[in-house]
């Protein structure tokens, strides 16, 4: 059995994140002591180890709450999870398409700025950002 | 000829159930009217990106994301003789 502070030790988190998976109903102390500590057991060990690296491999809080309940349901199975991953995966791919869109953005920015010496009022990055926004308003009132 | 691609995931019994489905639609057009493609999601997932694919089974039709939820058989009748004019 484990206290808060020894549970967070050994999965490498603090106890305040503890006490939010608790009240996010992700982790359920075991018992209490009768001063009200609280007090784990290893599944709650291998519970929190999970929800760390599932928040490493992308997943929110919310779907997290999805896997582990697949993860304690006797009627799912590894297709239920594979589906899962594999929305998440989609999810990612989106998320570094945009990226590598921004990336491309910012790198045209970057090739424009051939003076570093200019004064800030000259700054074709600026410029250009500031024209951007402004044909996007025309847009918007256009529409 | 109208192109229809079904991303669908392997494994998922919902896409399996779809798309028997609604290849029956296509089948039911013709094959010189309609081209039906399964596409696999892992196969060709920068592909299914391109498209704005966000989630299995999606539908596809001439290269632009049609369908992001499984159609009725009808409803993709429908799209269809609307494409083939």
């Amino acid at each position: 059995m484990h206290t808060i502070g020894k549970l967070a030790l050994q999965a490498n988190v603090t106890t305040d994140t503890v006490r939010y998976y608790e009240k996010e109903g992700l982790l359920v102390p075991t018992s209490k002591t009768g001063a009200g500590y609280r007090i784990y057991d290893e599944e709650a060990v291998r519970r929190l180890r999970f929800i760390k690296q599932a928040q490493q491999c992308g997943f929110s809080l919310t779907e997290i709450r999805e896997l582990l309940t697949l993860r304690n349901s006797d009627e799912a199975c590894c297709k239920d999870v594979k589906s899962v991953a594999i929305a998440k995966k989609l999810q990612l791919e989106h998320k570094i398409k945009a990226l590598q869109i921004m990336s491309l953005a910012l790198s045209e920015l970057i090739v424009i700025c051939n003076n570093e010496t200019r004064p800030l009022d000259e700054c074709p990055i600026l410029v250009a950002l500031e024209s951007s926004i402004a044909k996007q308003m025309k847009g918007n009132s256009n529409g | 000829m109208v192109k229809v691609e079904v991303f669908s995931s392997p494994g998922c019994a919902k896409c399996a159930q779809a798309k028997t489905v609604l290849k029956a639609v296509a089948t039911e057009l013709g094959p010189d009217k309609v081209n039906w493609r399964e596409v696999n999601i892992l196969e060709e997932i920068d592909y299914a990106v391109e498209l704005g694919v966000m989630a299995t089974p999606a539908i596809a039709i001439n290269g632009k994301l049609i369908f992001v939820a499984l159609p009725s058989a009808a409803k993709l009748r429908g799209e269809l003789l609307n494409r083939l004019g």
